[in-house]
């Protein structure tokens, strides 16, 4: 029985990857968010990935950048640059808010960088110079193609016109794009031009990121210390519990329309071979053996809907963001290893649809002519 | 002698609807059939043979009496032990063929086999031999929509018989042929009644099935009936020129005012393509 069930579903193969294809795109929707959030989580952490620090140094209280806010005396930075160990510092003031430019407001994380703390600047420009001075910007590459500002237009943040110098790739979020500006510019803003937000501590070779942060402590009040790894994973954590919800919504809602969609062609199939289930039935079969060939092709269906789906995900989603550049999307395995869990639940529910039209073939029906 | 008796209904009764609207399709009929015979079931249309043919093929319960196949009170079984006693004791043929439009001839045959002791592997060996004798060993790969009506129907006797039943029941398994290859399933079912020691029980309007036939079952308004020998009308088929019992014909047609009577459906559409050809020819 399950052979011809699978013989029936491959003698049909339109209907077959038609049926297929649906199951994949609705699977692909729920690829498709998770991805979105795994590249924008990507990218609200690319800045501190970038930097390669070893440990991050902010206020006492603080463990993220994300929606956080961080302020340290700017002496604290000199002192912790003195220390043994550490090879060098590097430090930012950092403001997360929007910025006008073109007319639309874009939320960035907005970095002041001293011309001292280069390193702590863009790490690829596209165009123009990479440091911004006292009334200068560089903003990212894609909304300048959004926009349609260009180097040499004004932007504005709060209140301060601001020249755009230079436009810096990788650095574009749809949830926060990192922007520079010079410390004097954003210290003026924040009440801050003897501050810094975060400090980068670059270790001595073999010194451990644990001992480095056990010495800054001790050394200097008032301040926490992570390793670049705790707090990229802080900030990873956040973003995607920011995300969560929605993620789970669309899980739900792809789950739901795979399952609906698994349940139609399902239930279609088989009442499409109402005659033949009413040969089997009358030849033998029970009632059981046909609801489980017809749960056989459910599992089928939902089966190359989840190869087809994977499939597509790493061509299209991988092919998009090259057509739309400001979507930054993210395909991992494990997002297919939550989706193959349910395909299985999706399939048995949905085989249910077939029960009652199962039940119903009537055997007698073999006796029209 | 009742040794030999497969089937026996007693007083099986069938009745549709309630009150004013309630149908006598079968009337308390009675009768034994015995191995190796081959029974027809004649009679009018809507005169209740098919609706004897599923209760005797354990597919319709009975409204009253009783069906036992070799001794076996069916109306006393679940739909489970019902299901097993169909798949292992009773072959079924059909008009319309009824094969598996995604299997192959092998596989169609094969299909029922899954249900008895040994599974398809224990059936290959009986495969083989009913492919010969059915003439079908060069079709064996061939899909249904590739094969002629009368293979169809060989296909479908070779389903009927892969689990080597005790019975074959065949509803108007020539209705959809044409005379030549009708004579031929008509001859297939004979042996195999003769040579199978099965008991066949087929439900036909052909009456030229009567003459390989052990008996003829005459079931009229639901009842078992001697049928008058007056009863019978023969006249041609316009097209093949066979013989056709006007009276019980069911493939009939009017042209010109005059009634024609067929043999099959192929026939018919034969006449319906060139009737002045035919009607010509009649006279």
């Amino acid at each position: 029985m399950l052979y011809w069930s699978l013989k029936t579903l491959f003698s049909e193969p339109v209907r077959l990857i038609v049926s297929a294809l649906a199951v994949s795109v609705s699977f692909l929707l729920v690829v498709f968010f998770s991805a979105v959030f795994e590249g924008e989580s990507d990218k609200m952490v690319i800045y501190l990935e970038k930097m390669q620090a070893d440990v991050w140094v902010m206020q006492k209280g603080v463990s993220n950048m994300h929606m956080a806010s961080s302020m340290l005396w700017d002496w604290k930075a000199d002192k912790i640059a003195k220390l043994p160990f550490v090879k060098e510092v590097s430090s930012i003031l950092y403001f997360n808010g929007p910025v006008k430019i073109g007319g639309k407001d874009w939320f960035s994380y907005i970095i002041g960088i001293k011309p001292q703390y280069q390193r702590a600047g863009p790490w690829k420009i596209a165009k123009g110079k990479r440091i911004p001075g006292v009334g200068e910007v560089v903003i990212p590459e894609v909304i300048s193609q959004l926009s349609g500002v260009q180097i040499g237009d004004e932007i504005t943040l709060v209140d301060r016109p601001l020249r755009v110098i230079g436009l810096s790739r990788d650095t574009f979020s749809m949830a926060s794009s990192v922007v520079f500006v010079s410390h004097e510019d954003l210290g003026e803003l924040v009440k801050g031009r003897d501050q810094y937000s975060y400090i980068m501590v670059y270790a001595n070779p073999g010194i451990s990121s644990q001992d480095l942060i056990k010495h800054i402590k001790n050394e200097v009040d008032k301040v926490n210390a992570l390793s670049s790894e705790d707090f990229i994973n802080s900030d990873r954590t956040l973003a995607m519990q920011m995300g969560a919800e929605i993620i789970s919504m669309m899980t739900i809602i792809g789950t739901l329309l795979a399952t609906l969609i698994v349940a139609f062609t399902a239930y279609s199939l088989i009442n499409h071979k109402q005659q033949e289930l009413a040969v089997a039935k009358a030849l033998g079969f029970s009632d059981g053996k046909i609801y489980i060939a017809s749960l056989f092709q459910s599992v089928v269906i939902t089966a190359i809907g989840l190869v087809l789906s994977i499939v597509l995900a790493y061509t299209i989603l991988s092919w998009l963001p090259t057509v739309i550049p400001q979507v930054n999307l993210v395909v991992r395995p494990h997002q297919f290893i939550s989706i193959a869990s349910i395909a299985l639940p999706i399939a048995v529910f949905a085989s249910f649809a077939a029960v009652r039209t199962v039940i119903k073939v009537d055997p007698m029906t073999v006796f029209k002519g | 002698m009742e040794i030999d008796i497969i089937i026996k209904a007693t007083h099986l009764s069938k009745f549709f609807g309630k009150g004013i609207s309630e149908v006598h399709a079968v009337n308390d009929v009675s009768l034994n059939i015995k191995r190796g015979e081959m029974v027809l079931v004649m009679g009018p249309s809507g005169s209740g043979k098919t609706t004897l043919l599923s209760m005797l093929g354990a597919l319709l319960g009975a409204t009253s009496g009783e069906v036992s196949i070799d001794g076996l009170d069916i109306s006393t079984m679940n739909n489970k032990e019902l299901a097993a006693l169909r798949a292992t004791r009773i072959g079924f043929v059909f008009q319309s063929f009824n094969l598996l439009e995604a299997l192959t001839v092998e596989e169609n045959i094969l299909f029922p086999a899954q249900l008895n002791t040994g599974g398809i592997q224990a059936a290959k060996t009986r495969l083989d031999n009913l492919l010969d004798r059915l003439g079908l060993a060069t079709r064996r790969n061939a899909l249904p929509n590739t094969l002629s009506g009368g293979e169809k129907q060989r296909v479908a006797i070779g389903r009927a018989l892969i689990n080597q039943p005790d019975i074959i029941l065949a509803d108007e398994p020539t209705g959809n042929l044409d005379s030549h290859k009708g004579q031929e399933v008509m001859m297939i079912l004979h042996d195999i009644a003769r040579d199978d020691n099965c008991a066949v029980v087929m439900v036909t309007h052909d009456p030229r099935v009567e003459e390989i036939a052990d008996r003829v079952l005459w079931l009229e308004d639901g009842s078992l009936r001697d049928r008058k020998s007056e009863k019978h009308s023969w006249v041609k088929d316009p097209v093949c020129g066979m013989r056709v019992d006007e009276w019980t014909a069911t493939i009939t047609t009017e042209y010109n005012k005059q009634r024609y009577v067929f043999c099959s459906k192929r026939c018919l559409e034969r006449f319906n393509s060139n009737s002045e050809k035919y009607k010509k020819s009649e006279k």
